[in-house]
Formats: C-alpha cells, structure tokens, sequence
C-alpha cells in the first residue's frame, strides 16, 4: 500500500477514536488497569530475581563434625561432598580456625575465652558448604544428614528457598491474573470498535462496492484499536511509575530498621521504567489489535 | 461483455429468486431490466456485484466466470464497475468534492489525479458550481449526480443503477437518466434496473424483463409492458 494510504488510515483511525469518546474512556480504563496490574507484578518479580540472587550467594550450609573423626574420615567426606551436585564449593574448619574466629569476632571480650584453647577447645571441626542454588539445599541436607560422622548441621536457607518459591508463585499467579484481565480488556476494546463499525457501516458498505480491498477497510480499525491500547499502556506505565516512586521513598523507613537484612533493597526507578513501558506498550498493542480484527471480521462480508 | 449463463439463485427459504436466466449484453449496449417489485431485478444486481453467489449456472464478465472467482479478486473486478442506488448512498459528513474524491481515495490514486479527475466528472454530470456543498445542501437530483459523478469517478465500463429514479420527480428524472444516456454514448456499458414505465417508453432501449424470477422478455427497443 502506499504512503497516501497510510495517511488516510492514520487519519480514520483517529476519527473513529473522538466519534466514540465514551466508549474509547472505557476501553482504555480496562486496558490500563489491566497493563496496571501487569506492570505492579512486573516490578515485583523483577525486585524478587534480585532478591533471590543476592541470597543465593550467602547460601551456605554448616556441618559440624563428630569429635572421634578421623583426617582419613575427614577427607574422605570432604572429597565426597565436592562431586555432588549443587555444591559450589567446600571449605575445612578446624576447631581451632573455628575458636580463632570467633575470638575476633568478639573483640575487647576475646579473653573470655582463655581457658579454652588446646585440649579444652569446646568446637567441633566443621565443614562450610556454599550451595549453587536454594533448589539444592534440602537435598544437600538429607545427604549430609546420613553420613555417620556428622554431629550436627546447621542452615538458614529457608528464607531464601521461600522467596524463590514466592518468586515463582507471583510469577504464576501474576500471569494468571494478567491473562484475565487482558481477556476483559480485549472484549471491551472489541465492543468499542464494532461500535465505531456499526456507525460506519454504511461507509464500509459504499467502501465494498466502490472495489476498496478488505484491508484498506481494516486498517483504520486496527489503528483504532492500537492507538487505544497505546494510550492505556502510557496511563498504566504512569501509574505504576507513581506507585514505585512511593513505595522506594517509603523503602527507606525499612532501611534504617531492617537496613542489616541488606535484602529489601528496592531496584532504581531506572531499572524499572523502561521494562514496563515497553512491555505494556507491547502488550497493549497486541491486544488493541486483537480486538479490532474480531470485531471487524463478521462485518467485511459484502 | 456480460453472458448469463443457466443462472439460479434459490433463497434458503426454497424460493426462487431467478430460475434459469440466460443473456448476453454487449460492450456499449444500454439494457433497462424491468419488472414488479420481487421480480429479480435486484438479485441479478446483486450476483453480477458477487455480493451472492448464484444457487446453479455460470455469470462471465469479459470472459471470466466470476462465480469461480477468489475473495481478495473482488475488490478489483468491482472497480470495472460503478454503482448508483435509488437512496443516493452518499456520506453525509463529506462535501460533493470529497464523495468523489473518497471513491479515488479507495483505489489508492494520487492526489494529483485527484485532483484533476473530480472537478471534471462533476462538471461532466453539471455540479460544478455545488462541488463544496454537503449532501444535505443539494436536492434529490443533485445528490443523484453526485453518485453518479462517484460511479464513474474511476473510469468504469459498466455502469449500474438500481432504481436511480426512484425517489426523484419526473422531470428531474429525465435529467438523470439523459445524464446516463451521455455516458453511455462515451462507450460505457450501462445497466439500468427500473420501474419507471414512462422513462422505458420514452427512450426506446433494449429492455430485459422479469416476472417471480423468470426472463420473460428481451427485446429491442422495448417498451415498458405492465402484462404480457
């Protein structure tokens, strides 16, 4: 088709837009509450991803040693540990480095701890396993569990293995919703552009019999109903741009009291924008279009 | 060159529209299709725009079957062709000018050719001076020039009109229908579906007529007979 073509679209596209102002507020209100919602789980997955990730790198599991074990048992089980799957790495503790460290870490009040050196030395000789993913952990668990050397294990993997889980969970139900509410946003865009159809009906009528071909009738359509899912993905990014912004200044509340966690550190606006916008936009004019091809097909018959 | 060939289009109620017509009209020719309301005259329109299929038999139009025809083809068989309806069919919210221009528009002509063409088809059916008035500006008569000026805006070969005298007055009736006889004389082939006795007596064209479906007359230089 050629450029005056498109001119003509472009321009019967808008008019059917402000012909049908009622129902065009009405479709983009659905569509941006649909995108809204889209964009809200957008920032909470991507915010979740981070989340993980940064935890999955302090994931470690602790495993303390029976007292009788032996530097051929010791090694033996350390080699072992190595081959599996989802350790990323193993490192020795002895009781000693154990004692030492926690000497340092208590400071001023190190001296405490006099009386327990050598032979008194209370801690057990202990292994520290860093875990590739939280998937592992449980796993890892249950195997270290049944080596008969091992006293005791210790991990705190829960949290993380939580928010992974969480992070899927929102995933999943967040498409979910999504799916539903773009259906909504379809249907009410459909309904608006066969009431743009219907008006024009006699138009399209003169248009058949005039020898136009059934795209250049479509075209103004389906402009139509992109423009209208464009608007509704601009509102939605707006909103959910309005929504972030307060919650990263509230953010900083959670900080100051939870600051230590260093886990609920919200993404940048940055990072956020441009994703959501893009994808909203994408998803907008899809179902923009879609909406008017279904709305437009039953009437081309002349 | 059109030829009806065998020619049957049943209702899905089981009755006949047109049972078994067979015609040939040639290039140039001017051919009044006659008959009572329900006779067939606007199913027959309706077929050779392939707007309905025919039940059985064959339509050629410069020897092609367009019953055998692909959907995308008839957007471009349709613009060999210009329409005229009794109720004008004009868009109301576009000037004289633009409802010309708008039947260029859709067959993608530039704005040059535009421009040139419109102002002289509408000189062509005497509108010249009414070119920027709306629909609703003009008579009757005047809006009938104005699809007709539409109709022939992309230089067809067929020119058909259903009924285009129906909601006219008989003297500007006449005016139409002289306007439809010049054009024909410029070698347009022109098909004119009508109930107007005195318009069919008066001009002495070759006149098809139809009684509940059925080809019960075709004649030269006819007339318009209530009974046969």
């Amino acid at each position: 088709m050629s450029f005056r073509s498109w001119g003509f679209y472009i321009r019967n596209g808008f008019q059917n837009i402000l012909r049908n102002r009622v129902m065009a507020l009405a479709s983009i209100t659905a569509i941006m509450v649909a995108l809204f919602v889209l964009g809200l789980i957008l920032v909470i997955a991507f915010n979740l991803d981070v989340m993980v990730e940064n935890m999955e790198s302090k994931m470690e599991i602790t495993i303390y040693l029976k007292d009788e074990t032996t530097e051929e048992q010791r090694l033996t089980i350390e080699n072992n540990i190595r081959s599996w799957e989802g350790v990323y790495e193993i490192v020795f503790v002895s009781k000693q480095e154990a004692l030492d460290k926690w000497r340092t870490e208590l400071g001023d009040k190190g001296k405490l701890l006099e009386g327990y050196s050598g032979e008194n030395n209370p801690l057990p000789d202990s292994f520290l396993i860093k875990i590739q993913k939280p998937e592992y952990v449980e796993d890892i668990v249950e195997r270290v569990r049944a080596i008969p050397a091992v006293d005791d294990i210790n991990y705190s993997s829960r949290v993380a293995e939580f928010i992974g889980w969480f992070a899927r969970g929102i995933r999943i139900f967040g498409a979910l919703i999504v799916a539903i509410l773009a259906v909504v946003a379809v249907i009410v865009i459909s309904n608006t552009v066969r009431l743009t159809v219907y008006s024009r009906r006699k138009e399209i009528n003169i248009m058949k019999y005039i020898g136009a071909t059934d795209w250049f009738i479509r075209w103004p359509f389906i402009i139509e109903g992109m423009v209208l899912g464009m608007i509704g993905a601009l509102l939605s990014t707006c909103l959910v741009v309005g929504v972030y912004k307060l919650m990263i200044d509230r953010s900083g509340y959670i900080d100051v009291k939870w600051g230590y966690l260093g886990i609920f550190k919200l993404l940048p606006m940055d990072k956020i924008m441009f994703p959501v916008l893009v994808i909203s936009m994408m998803v907008g004019v899809c179902v923009g279009i879609m909406a008017s091809c279904i709305s437009i097909r039953k009437h081309l018959k002349v | 060159m059109i030829v009806f060939q065998n020619v049957s289009k049943m209702y899905v109620n089981g009755v006949y529209a047109l049972y078994n017509v067979n015609f040939e009209i040639e290039n140039g020719e001017f051919v009044f299709i006659v008959g009572a309301s329900g006779a067939g005259k606007t199913t027959l329109i309706k077929l050779l725009l392939k707007e309905i299929e025919p039940t059985s038999g064959s339509i050629f139009v410069d020897g092609v079957d367009i019953t055998a025809m692909k959907r995308r083809e008839i957007p471009y068989y349709r613009r060999k062709m210009g329409v005229v309806f009794q109720d004008f069919r004009l868009l109301p919210d576009k000037t004289a000018y633009e409802n010309v221009a708008f039947a260029m528009e859709i067959v993608g002509a530039s704005g040059r050719e535009i421009r040139r063409q419109v102002p002289a088809v509408l000189g062509l059916v005497g509108l010249g001076s009414k070119a920027h008035d709306y629909p609703h500006q003009l008579s009757g008569g005047e809006q009938q020039r104005v699809a007709l000026a539409r109709a022939l805006v992309n230089n067809p070969s067929l020119l058909i009109a259903d009924e285009p005298t129906g909601n006219l007055d008989p003297v500007t009736s006449m005016d139409i229908m002289r306007i439809i006889s010049m054009i024909n004389k410029r070698g347009t082939t022109v098909m004119v579906a009508t109930h107007a006795k005195n318009i069919v007596n008066a001009m002495r064209k070759r006149v098809i007529q139809f009684n509940k479906g059925i080809l019960v007359r075709d004649q030269r230089e006819g007339g318009y007979f209530d009974e046969l």
